[in-house]
């Protein structure tokens, strides 16, 4: 079907146009509408999935199953949002004559180019491809993150990109090894590496270069989505690049390794029963919560207060999944919808109140900024009440469905320490952005610049407006995505 | 005949790599990494020869091309742009290291034995040198300081995960391969021009610097 070709082809379009130079509005209203059509292309793909059943391209290669419909609609929207807010991160910037033309030929063509890898990581079949994908959303953002060649910022690229292509090293050997544990029975060809080929051929297996293999898998798609113990990319990459392409870090890209982590799972499942994967998904979700927990108590820096929030919230969903089940899974692909429309609110309140005060460091900040900024700041409390998850706000039930499945199932006490921690997470998160946003003004006065109605702004109330009426009103197609996704996921298991 | 050769060329890879470890001269660790990337194309025409693959001369021919002669002449013109020639003192002094990878190379092998492959001779060396290159790779990525020696260590890794892909499944499907080692070579490229920028910044390229960042 040309949809689902299309869907990849406009955001790559939309990336060559934006590397060559020319005057702001147009490249502006490109960019814009190359994303504004991309991510209706999405909504039409999956509604073409729905409404028709799996989508295949090139051999299977490319497959639009109700998992990577689900991603395709989730990681659009996440696209839209953060372009339309970067043009006016930009303008902001110009400003301030901080862009110069490299820079803004930069953005504009390294946003749409990292959608574009990343919608090709959701539709991915084919595993060889599927690893093309995540390394290219690697080299798209690398430059995103060094974009203010700031001393920090690079130190930030290399340690993301060092660890990156080290995670993808492992991930391509796992995936050779899954290979090598068909034993042959895959064939040769393109078709060999797909999928639905592997979950085929998995129940005979060879056990031990399977596990290898997953091990391997498991590890190195868990670096790009930021489990611990390769979560130390994370905070760096997070503060130092731009807050629009920060959001799109953390949930596009989060949500695109998420998805690598569950197709090696489900072939894992399928081989040698859930328990294997499972109990490593357990492990590493587990992990991610308990090392958040210290870092956001004693954070410094907003920004990286929020990576620690998204090494928190990719715990969860590992934990969801690892829980298994159909309430399980439900529960971990309904907490990744709902992250994903609350999470940019955070990185554009956050990246607005940390460009007036330039610095996103709580010392250089000051507390009180509800005096000097409100709107961004009113917005930051609203982000804050709903990804700590407090009701009556969706990430609260995605999380109370978690927990009702942990504590049916036979990991009580993981589901106990995860509760507990949830808790605390909760009490630091808002401690930490209270003291920022209530706190008494410093008494010497702060140097900071006004608040302006710009896009950035708007754009942040628009994603607050969606992520309020999703959190209470779900709609129905986007609901019947999710039960779709729970299916691929073996809800029935 | 293609079986001497195989191993002979697998344990030149393994020779390449104790010898990165030995050396501190960046240009003499690139020229290492080129001549095991070689190797590792000869490997590929064994493997094709002996069990009647042709589409492995294609991977051999991109090996050669990119990992051979195109990354090594990228990675000395990087070298000699910013004038940096030599590897501080390591973390871990030389013979400390060699050692190491010793018990790293027995690490490799033994692993290598639960393969259903493993029993069998040829293969079994083969996946034994891939794994015990992976882990040398992942050693010299965390005692070096220099960028250039990073990259060479994350070349290595990647070396070795197509030694151990060459040695277990005679290689993957042929578009996968070519979109993976264009994706290596973009991979490289990337890392070149970030090297540069760290350099004009720090007037460095000694990675031990990048430590701002903590908490």
């Amino acid at each position: 079907m040309t949809l689902l070709l299309l869907t990849l082809l406009v955001p790559l379009i939309t990336a060559a146009a934006g590397a060559v130079g020319g005057p702001r509005q147009i490249k502006e209203a490109l960019l814009i509408s190359g994303l504004v059509i991309t991510f209706a292309l999405c909504l039409a793909t999956a509604g073409a999935f729905l409404a028709g059943g799996p989508i295949e391209q090139f051999d299977a290669a490319l497959r639009v199953d109700g998992l990577s419909a689900l991603m395709l609609v989730l990681n659009g929207f996440a696209g839209l949002l953060s372009g339309i807010y970067g043009v006016g991160y930009l303008r902001r910037n110009e400003a301030g004559g901080r862009v110069t033309p490299r820079m803004r030929r930069e953005f504009h063509a390294l946003v749409p180019a990292y959608l574009f890898a990343l919608l090709l990581v959701c539709v991915s079949n084919n595993l060889g491809i599927l690893w093309i994908a995540v390394e290219l959303t690697t080299l798209a953002s690398v430059f995103l993150v060094a974009f203010h060649n700031a001393e920090t910022s690079l130190e930030a690229a290399w340690k993301f990109l060092m660890l990156g292509s080290l995670g993808l090293g492992f991930a391509l050997l796992g995936t050779v090894l899954l290979f090598a544990a068909a034993q042959g029975r895959l064939g040769e060809g393109m078709a060999a590496l797909n999928w639905t080929s592997f979950m085929a051929a998995a129940p005979g297996m060879h056990p031990f270069t399977l596990r290898l293999g997953v091990v391997f898998a498991l590890i190195g798609y868990g670096t790009k989505a930021g489990l611990a113990p390769m979560h130390t990319w994370k905070p760096d990459a997070y503060r130092e690049a731009p807050s629009s392409a920060g959001a799109l870090m953390a949930v596009g890209m989060l949500n695109g390794a998420v998805y690598c982590l569950l197709r090696i799972h489900l072939i894992s499942s399928a081989a040698v029963g859930p328990e294997f994967s499972s109990g490593l998904l357990l492990a590493l979700g587990l992990l991610s919560v308990l090392v958040a927990v210290p870092f956001i108590l004693i954070q410094w820096n907003l920004k990286r207060l929020l990576a620690y929030s998204s090494i928190e919230h990719v715990g969860i969903m590992a934990i969801g999944f690892g829980i298994g089940g159909e309430a399980g899974t439900f529960g971990a692909l309904l907490h990744m919808t709902y992250h994903t429309f609350a999470k940019p609110i955070a990185f554009f309140s956050a990246g607005t109140l940390a460009q007036l005060h330039s610095s996103s460091n709580f010392e250089t900040m000051g507390a009180g900024t509800i005096g000097r900024a409100p709107v961004s700041s009113v917005l930051l409390l609203l982000a804050t009440v709903i990804i700590t998850g407090s009701p009556p706000f969706g990430i609260f039930f995605s999380e109370m469905i978690i927990l009702r499945a942990g504590f049916s199932s036979p990991h009580v006490l993981a589901t106990a320490v995860l509760l507990a921690a949830l808790v605390v997470l909760f009490c630091g998160f808002a401690y930490q952005v209270g003291r920022l946003v209530l706190g008494p003004p410093p008494g010497d006065g702060v140097k900071f610049t006004p608040e302006t109605l710009d896009l950035c702004l708007v754009t942040a109330i628009v994603a607050a407006i969606i992520a309020v009426t999703v959190g209470f009103y779900m709609p129905n197609p986007l609901l019947d995505l999710i039960r779709a996704a729970t299916l691929v996921t073996g809800g029935h298991s | 005949m293609f079986n001497n050769l195989l191993i002979l060329s697998a344990a030149g890879m393994l020779v390449t790599g104790y010898l990165m470890v030995g050396q501190k001269a960046l240009f003499t660790a690139i020229r290492l990494y080129g001549a095991q990337s070689w190797l590792l194309g000869v490997i590929a025409v064994a493997i094709a020869l002996g069990d009647d693959r042709p589409h492995l001369f294609v991977t051999a021919t991109l090996t050669v091309v990119l990992k051979g002669l195109l990354i090594p002449w990228f990675l000395m013109r990087v070298v000699d742009r910013i004038g940096i020639r030599r590897e501080i003192e390591p973390f871990l002094n030389v013979p400390a290291s060699l050692l190491i990878c010793l018990g790293l190379t027995v690490v490799g092998y033994r692993v290598s034995t639960g393969f259903p492959e493993g029993a069998q001779g040829v293969t079994h060396h083969v996946i034994g040198v891939g794994l015990s290159m992976l882990l040398i790779g992942l050693f010299l990525m965390v005692t070096r300081k220099k960028a250039v020696t990073q990259i060479l260590a994350l070349l290595t890794v990647e070396n070795a995960v197509f030694l151990i892909a060459l040695g277990i499944t005679s290689g993957m499907p042929l578009v996968v391969e070519l979109g993976i080692s264009f994706d290596v070579l973009l991979a490289v490229l990337v890392l070149g021009i970030l090297v540069r920028r760290i350099v004009d910044r720090f007037e460095s390229m000694d990675v031990s610097r990048l430590s701002q960042l903590k908490g």
